[in-house]
């Protein structure tokens, strides 16, 4: 598992070439960043006057303050603070959910495994792969007839329908690495079917749970299509919000505001990324390699 | 008083997750059903139940615009992947020299990933704005006549969704490329360095070779991405200049969702469907075959 | 009483029958082994017992109660894993503890059994750790330890050995034993180590693909293997098998032996249903123990002596294993290190037929004496 012992030979001068295209690489994936959150902090003039990388003479966060409180989006002028509201109105139940009907899924799909459940699974997983575009109209028709069309709750009901397949495959292949025997023994030892999962599967599964609400958290915040199409007017999330400030064709662009607003939007994922990375990646790595 | 029948371990579990199958059974496989049957339906601004056959289909395929998606989907998809896959691998070796800072590098190339599309989208088509982006700044750094204007040139646009694409999904599939290389037995390479092989040799002869796996699954989340690919479209260039750059998901909202062609925009969705379905097939392929081996 | 009665008992997985009918009893009290190659089934065979599986067909009773559709936890069994399957998130003590809590022992009553079993153990220092800090064998202890102190009418374990290195195993071992003397409870052990087997049973059943080959006392399945996997089975030193052919000498069924040194008649008075062999191929099987160096204090009646090259040793320490050339076949004798000559060099060894058994090829089984 450790790094190649290969190094050891190395020429210096390879060495250095090597830190140097890394730090370069690394650069490139520093400079949007960057550049955002600079044109944040300049004034309209300032950014017509420089350019992108240079720094702002006045630092000032006026363009922070109007993105989030009186900035346009389409109809009305409120900044984004409402949508962002939205987004976390959607995403915390929406994770909470689904993470806890993967882990009881998963738990089945390993532990306590029928004739039939496998090939359910397979069903499941190709939920992993579907374009939701193929199941955009039947869903907006369905939101109608529940007369969940445009609000949040809707949305929080399509994310965790279509997240359940993420957080099941999560699970279960998180305690397919559990051996059998720890149920059996608990078994013997007189546990049932809930008291195996709260006493003995959920403590061990605090990774999983961990993957599961990172993965869900991003994949829900960072939504787009289904905000687009599932939501109208005050519940938006905060994606089509940005969406919408930025491509609002009415009046002088502010990119200072749309910066900022664009960092507002990415912040919460970011925080997750940044706290709990591994986890980000184990999540990604096996919502992919396994999905 | 046989267990099969009154014991709580045999139903329970089956109880459990019927709501899940269900929901499966209706949200997904019904929901496609339904899709499928308004492709073949009369609908237009509203759902109508009439068949219609493949009145529909002939409708897409004589669309203009859609063909243009479907075309931008396979040049974006193509260059989108190839590039994610040689930069991925690129620095995967690269950060596999015993590097000291390597987690925060790490971290720093896969930090897009955890953005929204719609962030990335803002970001760039701000960075590739002709006026005050790239061109400004290359121009103020003494390269006068340097022009940079894809974003508004109806036959670069896509380009620059590509360019954009590949800085968000790089670092993931760097990210890949690195845990499989640390996946391969240490022993083998040190069996490879004992034969006296040299640090390109056991690369190329060894650890790329072993990398198969690895590369495709990423290969299949590439394509899945480009595939379902839409809100970075429509956040970096709204699928214009003109529909220069849509791509068969913007085609689909648009047709379903905006402009009243709800048989046309589901019986494009099955395209996409058919498209998806075309990879997962040799996935799931390899992956029973890898079970029964 | 009997403790525990399986009877006729199958087990289907679609068309696939991996047990074909099992018929075993034993006393209350007795050590059973279920021993045999990886697939035989034997460890499907406990977790029936103990309930984890379900029964195709036939009954399975534990003292005089019919368990075969009782739910594990009413059979009054314990079990210990091969994996151990401590609960990794409780400590030892809660380990130990899990299954009382589910029945509601009073709380007094479970610390006093918790001392009680991990002073027998010495695991009451470990008491307070989670499994992850704790070595292989005491893991193991816990293992025992959570099965003791349910106090059950029988004890299954899972092959509890196997994942401990070879020091270990044979420490472990003696103590499963000492406990078991001490306890007196009925134990049914699943293990493919016929050492294991031989060393703590009082009842082995040697199992093959769902079968129940011989089931017995270990020294009657070491004496006189009911056909020939048990025999090749049995044994950690494999049994010598030495096809010839029977003919009659003086009205005594005999065999003749070839070696580099000429022949060697075999008279087996002792075999009298030989006779009806005459003629006729048979598999002789003799272990090495009875192949040795010449005795000069004389050697018991049947026994033969034949000089051939010494093709291979192996020492021991105590004895050395030397393999020579008898029918054109390899055979293995024990003997002591100082008698045995250099590789290549003939060596004059008895062999005691008196304690060789007879295989009919054919059928595999024993010839009866």
């Amino acid at each position: 598992m450790s790094s190649r012992t290969a190094g050891a030979g190395m020429h210096p001068g390879w060495r250095v070439l090597t830190y140097a295209i890394l730090l370069v690489a690394a650069l490139y994936y520093l400079l949007p960043l960057f550049v955002m959150l600079n044109t944040s902090l300049k004034s309209l003039a300032e950014i017509r006057s420089g350019n992108l990388l240079s720094l702002p003479q006045d630092p000032s966060l006026a363009a922070w303050s109007k993105a989030w409180g009186s900035a346009c989006t389409g109809i009305s002028c409120d900044g984004v603070k409402g949508y962002f509201w939205n987004s976390v109105k959607i995403t915390v139940p929406a994770v909470l959910i689904s993470t806890m009907v993967g882990a009881i899924n998963g738990y089945v799909l390993s532990k306590w495994r029928f004739r039939g459940s496998n090939l359910f699974f397979g069903m499941l997983l190709v939920g992993t792969m579907l374009p939701f575009q193929v199941v955009l109209l039947p869903m907006a028709r369905t939101l109608g007839e529940l007369g969940l069309a445009g609000t949040v709750s809707g949305l929080i009901m399509v994310h965790v329908i279509y997240g359940i397949a993420f957080t099941t495959l999560f699970f279960r292949n998180f305690y397919i690495g559990v051996p059998d025997d720890l149920v059996r023994a608990a078994r013997i030892d007189g546990a049932g079917f809930w008291r195996i999962f709260f006493r003995i599967m959920l403590p061990m599964s605090l990774p999983i749970i961990m993957v599961s609400l990172i993965w869900q958290m991003t994949q829900i915040w960072n939504d787009f299509l289904f905000g687009v199409v599932y939501s109208s007017g005050d519940a938006q999330p905060i994606t089509v919000a940005l969406n919408n400030l930025v491509n609002s064709t009415t009046g002088v662009k502010e990119y200072n505001v749309d910066m900022a607003a664009a960092i507002i939007a990415a912040l919460p994922t970011l925080l997750v990324y940044v706290l709990a990375g591994s986890y980000f990646v184990r999540g990604m790595t096996a919502g992919a390699v396994k999905g | 008083m046989s267990r099969s029948k009154f014991d709580p371990q045999v139903w329970l579990p089956k109880l459990v997750l019927a709501p899940t199958m269900l929901i499966t059974l209706v949200f997904i496989y019904g929901f496609v059903a339904w899709n499928a049957y308004l492709s073949f339906s009369k609908s237009r601004m509203l759902p109508r139940y009439d068949w219609a056959g493949l009145q529909q289909y002939e409708r897409l395929f004589s669309n203009d615009r859609w063909w243009v998606a479907a075309q931008n989907l396979f040049i974006f998809g193509a260059l989108f992947i190839v590039f994610c896959l040689i930069v991925g691998l690129l620095l995967a070796i690269f950060l596999d020299q015993r590097i000291r800072i390597e987690g925060a590098i790490r971290t720093v190339y896969l930090y897009p990933m955890a953005l929204s599309f719609v962030v990335t989208g803002t970001a760039w088509k701000w960075m590739l704005n002709p006026e005050l982006g790239l061109q400004k700044l290359l121009r103020d750094w003494g390269f006068e006549n340097f022009t940079f204007d894809w974003l508004v040139n109806p036959d670069m646009a896509i380009y620059t969704v590509v360019i954009a694409g590949v800085w968000q999904s790089s670092g993931f599939v760097m990210a890949l490329f690195l845990a499989g290389m640390r996946g391969i037995d240490d022993s083998i390479v040190k069996a490879a360095q004992v034969d006296g092989a040299t640090l390109p040799t056991i690369y190329r002869r060894i650890i790329l070779p072993n990398l198969g796996p690895v590369l495709f699954s990423a290969l299949i989340v590439l394509t899945h991405i480009a595939i379902k690919s839409f809100d970075l479209i429509v956040a970096l260039t709204g699928g214009g200049p003109g529909f220069s750059t849509d791509v068969p998901a913007t085609f689909v909202y648009a047709y379903a969702f905006t402009r009243g062609q709800i048989g046309v925009g589901s019986a494009a969705s099955m395209m996409m469907l058919m498209a998806v379905v075309a990879i997962i097939i040799p996935y799931l392929y390899s992956e029973l075959r890898e079970k029964r081996a | 009483m009997q403790a525990l009665t399986i009877n006729n008992v199958r087990k289907r997985y679609g068309d696939v029958e991996v047990l074909k009918g099992i018929d075993l009893d034993i006393a209350a009290g007795q050590f059973l082994i279920l021993v045999g190659p990886s697939g035989c089934g034997k460890s499907t065979l406990l977790n029936m017992i103990a309930g984890l599986e379900t029964v195709s067909d036939g009954t399975i009773s534990i003292g005089d109660r019919d368990v075969t559709d009782l739910s594990p936890k009413d059979r009054d069994i314990a079990m210990v894993f091969q994996s151990y399957a401590l609960y990794p998130n409780m400590t030892v003590r809660g380990n130990i503890a899990f299954g009382m809590e589910i029945r509601k022992v009073p709380k007094a009553e479970q610390d006093e059994i918790v001392t009680r079993v991990s002073t027998m153990l010495q695991i009451d220092h470990l008491l307070d750790r989670k499994p992850g800090q704790l070595s292989g064998g005491q893991r193991q202890r816990v293992a025992m330890g959570r099965a003791l102190a349910r106090d059950p009418s029988v004890f299954l374990f899972d092959e509890p050995l196997s994942n401990l290195d070879a020091k270990l195993r044979v420490e472990m071992r003696s103590e499963i034993k000492q406990l078991h003397q001490r306890t007196g409870t009925t134990v049914v052990y699943v293990t493919h180590d016929q050492i294991e087997a031989m060393t703590l049973g009082d009842a082995i059943a040697v199992m093959k693909d769902g079968e129940v080959q011989q089931f017995g006392t270990p020294q009657e399945i070491y004496d006189s293997p009911a056909n020939l996997f048990v025999a090749g089975f049995m044994g950690s030193t494999p049994i010598n098998f030495i096809p010839c052919t029977v003919h009659s000498q003086d009205g005594v069924p005999a065999v003749t032996l070839v070696s580099d040194h000429g022949e060697v008649t075999v008279r087996l008075p002792h075999y009298a249903a030989l006779q009806s062999y005459e003629g006729q191929e048979i598999i002789i099987g003799l272990r090495p123990e009875q192949v040795t160096q010449v005795d000069s204090a004389g050697a018991p009646p049947g026994t033969i002596t034949f000089s051939a090259p010494v093709t291979m040793l192996e020492p021991t320490g105590p004895d050395t294993l030397v393999s020579v050339a008898l029918n054109g076949q390899r055979v293995i004798g024990r003997a002591h290190p100082d008698a045995v000559p250099p590789v290549g060099q003939s060596m004059t060894l008895q062999a005691n037929f008196s304690r060789a058994v007879a295989f009919d090829p054919k059928t595999e089984l024993l010839i009866q004496a």
